[in-house]
């Protein structure tokens, strides 16, 4: 499909060719949006089938699928007399008169027969039209490529309530609402915007006290106190440990390999180490450019100490976290590792599915198979270092790793015996302990480094390593070429640094655009760009383009800075909307792309867990130290549910096993993290409502919350008040409470036990809706 | 119209308590006659290769090309061509719709397999089952309309922007073991179930006074919905699942727990157990379960590999199909078998042993629910290369599935984001009559 797609495309602009600048009409930007979300997709939907250059038999010999083709028409003449709807060929047939009934089984909705009138009568905007772009070889739609253009810094546009803006990013939302004649909601209340804030920043809900403190500040002056709110919450460090966890699903961050195809998953016992280098960069606002070129390039850099030195090399365990395929039988074993660093990158960094050109010239971005093996070359000079790797020769075999400086020993306790073993499965004999060169406890780190002799890649062709192609000289995208520099590779080098330092380029197009993207994404549940990894001809255009290039234009010139555009970001307008809109928006435009109200949303698996335990009180908000799986070197294979253990840490710190998530996370969307992840899925499950009935974290955490309210008052009412200010960080009204006191006392009746009646009561509260999402 | 009737549904969920229970998941009237009341789906991963298994293709002329590798012979009274790799498949020849002109757009796991399940390969979208669920509803009161077994990614029954509560409910994940998959957490005995009852009304009344305070959010609905079948689930699920009630000969004919291996690509999914999980849950009116074994994707090791995937899975398959005849369930349950591809043939005689994938022909067969027994249709040409007769596109699969299930599929559509969608596209799918019964 996606071969016929290109190809026809080009066919309909060689079509095109020849025609000058479109007839003049109101080509505004407010036309191609009215004509992109309303009469593209019913022109796909409805007319392409017969009436495009793909169709396999063309009806009428009419051409919709290009101005050109609807203006000209077909056998029965032109399709639309430009601002006449009422003497225009295709609305008597979306009309289903004169004997011409278009789409021939049904009529369209009345809806979109009046849009196509309406877009008539507005001149019939269509942005359909442009000269055909040329890429590395294909031919694109003018605005396919539109991320590989420069950013640009666009100047705000006008809008018409001049009183609402708040800040810079508040015009472009309002701009287009008003294009679109939708206005925003009002302001979210006080208290829903606290709670809003501190899931966003912290993944935690606030405390009793941290309510009261916002309140008096509020009394002295309400914007400062927002200002003075959010200032406090960048500055925790509880900051870096939700941002962070962004950051470690983008970076597909595992402690074990995971299934290698073959039913073996050795642990990786030193990958928490990158997992606290990211909570820390995150809190120490690291620049984003540097965060890159520390995680691509650390070994590279200079370091001033032995703990920059072993920060830098722990940041490169990025390059070898990656889910590797068994090395058994697998010739392409070591290009399969290169294949998974240039994902981490293309689909992490540059929103590119780089990894797709690593068979065949990309189906749809510019992006050929040379190119891709000029960036091979960069991993085949480096050699990157998982560990031992539970020591499976047919797995991944053994590597050597960083072993840190400054970083201290921490032997396993004198006591520490392997207990998990596993059975040679021709054999059924356990599997030897691997024993490593190290001494027990030495500090080491996942990571990379330059092999010793660096060489440029051979083309893989089909990306079979045993059939080699021409040697490609390392190097970067060539789509770029014409914009951006490529700086040169220094000899003897792998070329790593110069990848970090081409990537993170002030002016370069994808890096910023990308990151700038996903910070919006989860402040808003919706990215601008809504496939946060694909910014290429078959990812999403931006809803709001401007704006995308305003916060990059922003990020970059305010020094990479991840809090700094946080800030700014909530501090806007359009973050502290209210969750509830005016109707006809939520009923047009249900996925609130157009930004009129916020978007409520689910705590994640994380948040939600994090959440109880702060409520009843055993939230350890202390990093943990190292992981559970710390001296453990071992196959865990498929059986490790045993492993993990209870904590009452934050969720980051659980043990990620691939293949054998934390049971505490698993049933709320827990990704496999075998690949970059951009944005969480948020499914509803009955599944998911068994956990919250019967899974043993949550019974617990309802004892616990149970033991803080009957401590809090001798009367069942007032108890309940306590409740639902710990949990839901608010006052019961009468009914509420009647109804609790109520459930308490049949519960009581019927078990004879108040602790039970309250665990139920307390219980139902972490289970409700309203704990489970923000609005 | 169906549209109309799911917002009726939704207007029904609020208008009493007992009334929600009910409403939200009622079995639903077919707009025509349904041939098939329930699907199983057996979804064999990988791209199994039809030209070993159902897709007969001798040598022909002096050269040698690819074909099938292993010898085939005609089964049962309608003379269907069945491969030896599958013996107890093939007693059920009579039963089979074989379908040997399928063909696909991409060559790519992941994306056919998102195409195969959901008709679009790259954007997520709501799953076959999930637009089976939004249909017709479910039989049950107590179980969930749609029911994934040893699944591997979410996308296979993401419901998507159709109401959650269509969304499948997994039973296992693929690589970990099936004998101990069940329904997470759905035991707890931290309370008598009359207290969880009371509990749950307690939580139902504040969500649906959070839901009243928020018009318009669906997912809201969906979750009130969710912990009313969550509730349910705990009372009918773990008997289903405990299948020691079963005879032993029961067990033996499935092969439960009896799978060797793994073995290369081929990977542990007991999917005897999978089958006669599908057989109770059939029973137990769960409208679409879909089961997951793999990898046929044996590139290197064909023949090694491929011979494990069909002693797999044949034997239990065999099984299913006798019980539901034997239950008079199966001219009412649809069995549709097939991967997300297929591949290219091995050539005889060249000491190959390693194939690709192929999405321009590979086999599906179906059995029961309406289609044609012991029948085949379709054809690959001469290689097996290209599907050249009888084409069937997922979009075709889909269109056909929907049919039998008594559903039209150019109108069963969901409005989303400004328009309509269906599981077919906009470019629609042929509902490939020549093969119903």
């Amino acid at each position: 499909m996606g071969k016929r797609r290109t190809t026809a495309l080009i066919v309909s602009f060689l079509s095109l060719q020849g025609i000058g600048a479109a007839p003049s009409s109101p080509d505004s930007k407010a036309g191609h949006a009215f004509f992109e979300t309303k009469i593209r997709p019913a022109l796909v939907a409805h007319c392409y089938e017969c009436h495009s250059t793909d169709a396999e038999k063309i009806g009428g010999k009419l051409l919709l699928d290009s101005r050109e083709g609807i203006l000209t028409g077909g056998e029965s003449g032109p399709a639309l007399v430009t601002n006449k709807p009422a003497d225009s060929l295709i609305i008597h047939a979306l009309h289903w008169k004169d004997d011409l009934e278009m789409p021939p089984k049904e009529p369209l909705p009345p809806q979109v027969i009046r849009d196509f009138e309406e877009w008539i009568a507005m001149g019939a905007p269509d942005p359909r039209t442009g000269p055909k772009v040329e890429l590395s070889g294909k031919t694109y739609e003018d605005g396919a490529l539109w991320s590989f253009e420069p950013v640009k810094n666009p100047t705000l546009p006008a809008v018409a309530d001049k009183s609402w803006p708040r800040d810079a990013i508040d015009h472009f939302t309002l701009a287009k609402m008003e294009s679109l004649a939708l206005s925003p909601a009002r302001d979210a209340p006080a208290e829903t915007l606290v709670r809003r804030l501190y899931f966003d920043l912290t993944g935690l809900p606030p405390t009793e006290a941290d309510i009261a403190l916002f309140r008096a500040e509020r009394i002295m002056d309400e914007n400062d106190a927002v200002e003075k709110l959010v200032d406090r919450l960048l500055a925790s460090p509880q900051f870096g440990v939700r941002w962070g966890r962004h950051w470690l699903d983008v970076a597909r961050y595992a402690e074990s390999n995971g299934n290698d195809g073959l039913s073996r998953n050795p642990t990786f016992p030193h990958a928490w180490r990158y997992r606290d280098y990211v909570i820390d960069a995150f809190n120490g606002d690291v620049p984003y450019d540097r965060f890159l070129q520390e995680q691509i390039a650390g070994d590279l850099l200079p370091a001033e100490s032995d703990a920059e030195r072993d920060r830098q090399l722990i940041a490169t365990g990025f390059l070898a976290l990656g889910a590797k395929p068994a090395k058994a039988m697998n010739n392409n074993f070591e290009m399969d590792v290169v294949a998974d660093q240039l994902d981490a990158i293309g689909s992490g960094v540059l929103g590119l599915s780089v990894a797709c050109a690593r068979c065949h010239d990309h189906k749809f971005d510019p992006i050929p198979t040379r190119d891709y093996y000029a960036m091979a070359g960069f991993f085949t000079s480096t050699e990157t270092m998982w560990g031992l790797a539970g020591n499976e020769k047919l797995t991944a075999p053994p590597t050597d790793l960083h072993v840190l400086k400054a970083a201290p020993e921490v032997p396993p306790p004198p006591w520490w015996r392997e207990s998990v073993l596993v059975l040679e499965s021709n054999t059924g004999i356990p599997k030897a302990i691997p024993q490593p060169k190290w001494k027990a406890g030495t500090p080491l780190a996942m990571g990379v480094r330059d092999r010793k002799e660096t060489a440029d890649a051979k083309i893989n062709l089909k990306g079979d390593a045993r059939k080699l192609g021409e040697v490609v000289p390392r190097g970067f995208l060539t789509a770029y070429n014409e914009q951006i520099d490529s700086p040169p590779i220094s000899k003897g080098t792998s070329g790593r640094l110069e990848l970090a330092k081409w990537l993170t380029q002030s002016d370069h197009p994808h890096t910023p655009r990308v990151m700038v993207n996903r910070i919006w994404l989860h402040l808003f549940g919706r990215g601008i760009v809504n496939t946060p990894n694909d910014f290429g001809v078959y990812g999403e255009r931006p809803t709001h383009p401007e704006l995308l290039d305003h916060l990059a234009t922003r990020f970059v010139e305010d020094g990479w800075s991840v809090k700094r555009l946080v800030r700014a970001i909530v501090l806007t307008r359009t973050y502290q909307l209210d969750s509830i809109g005016p109707e006809a928006a939520a009923k047009s435009d249900p996925e609130n792309i157009w930004l009129t109200r916020h978007s409520r949303r689910r705590l994640d698996a994380e948040a939600l867990r994090d959440a109880m335990l702060a409520v009843s009180g055993q939230l350890d908000r202390s990093p943990a130290d190292g992981s559970i799986i710390r001296h453990r070197d071992i196959l865990v294979n498929l059986a490790s549910d045993g492993l993990h253990e209870p904590s009452r840490h934050r969720s980051i710190y659980l043990c990620y096993l691939r293949n054998s998530p934390p049971p505490e996370l698993a049933a709320f969307d827990l990704p496999a993290f075998n690949k970059v992840l951009g944005k969480r899925e948020s499914s509803t499950i009955p599944s998911q409502s068994l956990f919250l009935y019967n899974n043993p974290f949550v019974i617990e955490q309802s004892r616990h919350l149970t033991d803080l309210v009957l401590s809090s008052a001798t009367e069942d009412g007032e108890r309940v008040q306590t409740l639902y200010r710990l949990a839901l960080n608010r006052t019961p009204d009468p009914e509420e409470r009647y109804r609790a006191v109520e459930l308490l006392d049949e519960t009581k009746r019927e078990t004879g036990s108040a602790e039970l009646a309250w665990n139920s009561v307390c219980q139902a509260l972490l289970c409700s809706n309203e704990f489970r999402y923000i609005d | 119209m169906l549209q109309s009737a799911s917002c009726g549904f939704g207007y029904l969920a609020f208008s009493g308590l007992n009334g929600m229970v009910r409403g939200a998941m009622q079995d639903r009237p077919p707009v025509h006659p349904a041939r098939a009341k329930r699907m199983i789906f057996l979804f064999m991963s990988g791209g199994p290769a039809q030209l070993d298994t159902f897709d007969y293709k001798p040598q022909k002329g002096k050269k040698a090309h690819p074909g099938s590798v292993y010898n085939f012979k005609q089964r049962g009274e309608s003379g269907l061509w069945i491969s030896e790799l599958m013996p107890e498949t093939a007693k059920h020849a009579d039963k089979l719709c074989v379908l040997n002109g399928m063909h696909a757009d991409t060559g790519i796991h992941a994306q056919s397999a998102l195409q195969l399940h959901t008709g679009d390969r790259l954007r997520e979208r709501p799953s076959l089952g999930s637009w089976v669920s939004y249909g017709l509803g479910t039989e049950s009161e107590n179980l969930p309309g749609f029911i994934s077994l040893n699944t591997s990614r979410p996308s296979v029954y993401s419901s998507s922007f159709l109401p959650s509560i269509h969304t499948g409910t997994p039973i296992g994940t693929n690589g970990q073991a099936m004998a101990k998959a069940t329904i997470e957490n759905v035991n707890g005995t931290h309370l008598p179930l009359s207290a969880k009852r009371r509990q749950l009304d307690y939580i139902q009344f504040l969500n649906r006074n959070h839901e009243a305070a928020r018009p318009g959010d669906e997912t809201l609905d969906g979750v009130i919905r969710s912990m009313e079948l969550g509730f349910r689930m705990q009372t009918t699920a773990p008997d289903l699942l405990d299948i020691s009630t079963e005879s032993p000969e029961t067990l033996e004919r499935y092969q439960v727990g009896k799978q060797k291996g793994p073995v290369g690509t081929c990977r542990m999914s007991d999917f005897g157990r999978q089958c006669l999980l599908a057989r109770r849950f059939a029973e137990a009116g769960v409208r679409f379960i879909e089961l997951n074994h793999g990898s046929w994707d044996q590139h290197k090791n064909h023949r090694r590999d491929l011979e494990a995937n069909c002693a797999a899975t044949d034997g239990p398959i065999a099984a299913l199909l006798e019980d539901l005849d034997q239950r008079g369930m199966l001219d009412d349950t649809l069995v549709v078998w097939g991967g997300e591809f297929g591949r290219p043939g091995l050539t005889p005689g060249n000491g190959k042993n390693e194939t690709g994938h192929n999405a321009n022909g590979f086999t599906f067969w179906m059995a029961g629910g309406g289609v044609k027994p012991g029948f085949a249709f379709g054809k690959t040409d001469d290689t097996g290369a290209r599907a050249v007769e009888g084409k069937i596109h997922f979009r075709d699969l889909h269109a056909t599935i929907l049919h039998l299930m008594g559903l039209d599929p150019h109108s069963l559509t969901y409005r989303h984001a400004g328009r309509n969608h269906r599981l077919t596209g906009p470019e629609g799918g042929r509902v490939v009559r020549e093969i119903f019964a």
